[in-house]
C-alpha cells in the first residue's frame, strides 16, 4: 500500500510546493502554472520573484513540451516531472525531468555546462545574440533562448544531469534555484 | 483596415488596436506555446498601418507583464519593424506601463528599448489598471 504519511513527511521536509509527474498536456501545464502563481501569491512571495519563479516554470515545462512534438512522441512518452520547493535558505528551486534520447541528452547537459561559467553580463550578451538568431537556427545550436533565460533568472549556476533509461534513452533532469 | 479585437486568455494577451488613432494596445501576459502565430496578426497589422497613405503617427501601449522567451522573440521582431519604420521618418512611440512592485517588468522593457531609438517611455504606475 502506498504510504502517504512517508510521501508526507518527505515533501514537508523538502519544502516541496507542488510537484507533478506524468503526462503533461499544454492545458495542464497551464493549469499547474495557474496554482503555482496562487501558491506563490500565498507564500508572500515578492512579486519579481514570483515573476521569476513562475518563468522559469513555463520556459523549463515549454522546453520539455517543444521537445517531445519534436521528436513526436506519443502521449505517454510525454511525460515530465516537475517539483517547486524550497531550500534551507528560502530560495525557490525549479526542478523539472523528462525523458530524452541518450545523444540530444548529452548535447543538452554539455550546453548547460558551457552556461554555468558565464557571468550575468556575459549570460545577457549570449541572450541578445540567441534572440537574434533567425527561427529554426537557434533551437539547432542546443542552448535554446530559454535555457539562457533561466540561467539568468537564477541566483546559483544551473545543475543538470542525466540518468541512462532503457531503449538508448535517458532520464534528463535541471535544477535552478532562484 | 481591420483592426484587431483579440480578448486576452490565460496565457495570451488582450490586442486591440485603433487604426484611425493609429493606437496598438497590448495587455496582460503572454506566454503561449506557439508565440509566432499570434504575434503574426500583431506584425501584419503594423506593416498595413505603416503602409498606409497618407503617413500617420503609430503609438504602441503595452501593458504586458510575463512574456515567454517565444513571445519576447516575437516583440524583438515588432520592434525592429518599428525601427526600420522610424529610420524612414515615420513617426513612431511606445508607451509600456508598469506596475511600481514589480520591476522585472521595467528590467524586461529596458532590454527592448536599449536596440530602439525611436521614443520609447517606461511609466510606472501606482495601480495596475483593470
Amino acid at each position: 500500500m502506498l504510504d502517504l504519511y512517508a510521501m508526507r513527511e518527505q515533501f514537508s521536509q523538502q519544502q516541496i510546493m507542488l510537484c507533478f509527474n506524468g503526462p503533461i498536456s499544454r492545458s495542464l501545464l497551464e493549469e499547474i502554472g495557474n496554482a503555482l502563481r496562487n501558491y506563490l501569491a500565498a507564500d508572500h512571495a515578492h512579486p519579481s520573484a514570483s515573476m521569476d519563479v513562475f518563468a522559469v516554470y513555463i520556459e523549463m515545462t515549454q522546453n520539455i513540451r517543444h521537445y517531445m512534438t519534436q521528436r513526436d512522441w506519443s502521449e505517454q512518452d510525454a511525460s515530465a516531472t516537475v517539483v517547486v520547493s524550497r531550500d534551507s535558505d528560502g530560495r525557490y528551486v525549479v526542478s523539472a525531468g523528462n525523458l530524452v534520447e541518450l545523444a540530444d541528452g548529452e548535447r543538452l547537459v554539455s550546453s548547460i555546462d558551457a552556461l554555468t561559467g558565464l557571468d550575468k553580463s556575459e549570460l545577457k550578451s549570449l541572450y541578445k545574440e540567441q534572440l537574434r538568431r533567425p527561427r529554426g537556427q537557434a533551437s539547432a545550436s542546443g542552448a535554446g533562448l530559454g535555457l539562457i533565460d533561466i540561467a539568468r533568472k537564477s541566483s546559483e549556476p544551473l545543475q543538470a544531469s542525466l540518468r541512462p533509461a532503457e531503449a538508448g534513452r535517458a532520464f534528463f533532469s535541471l535544477r535552478a534555484v532562484i | 483596415m481591420i483592426d484587431l479585437h483579440i480578448p486576452a486568455t490565460q496565457s495570451s494577451p488582450e490586442i486591440h488596436s485603433e487604426h484611425a488613432q493609429g493606437r496598438l494596445v497590448l495587455r496582460g501576459d503572454s506566454y503561449p506555446e506557439n508565440s509566432y502565430e499570434l504575434f503574426n496578426q500583431v506584425f501584419e497589422w503594423i506593416e498595413g498601418f505603416l503602409a498606409g497613405q497618407p503617413r500617420r503617427a503609430l503609438n504602441l501601449e503595452l501593458h504586458l507583464l510575463y512574456l515567454n522567451t517565444s513571445s519576447i522573440k516575437a516583440m524583438m521582431e515588432i520592434f525592429d519593424l518599428l525601427q526600420a519604420a522610424h529610420d524612414r521618418q515615420h513617426p513612431i512611440s511606445v508607451s509600456w506601463f508598469y506596475d511600481a512592485r514589480n520591476e522585472r517588468v521595467a528590467e524586461l522593457a529596458e532590454e527592448f528599448k536599449e536596440d530602439c531609438s525611436f521614443p520609447f517611455d517606461i511609466l510606472v504606475m501606482e495601480r495596475s489598471t483593470p
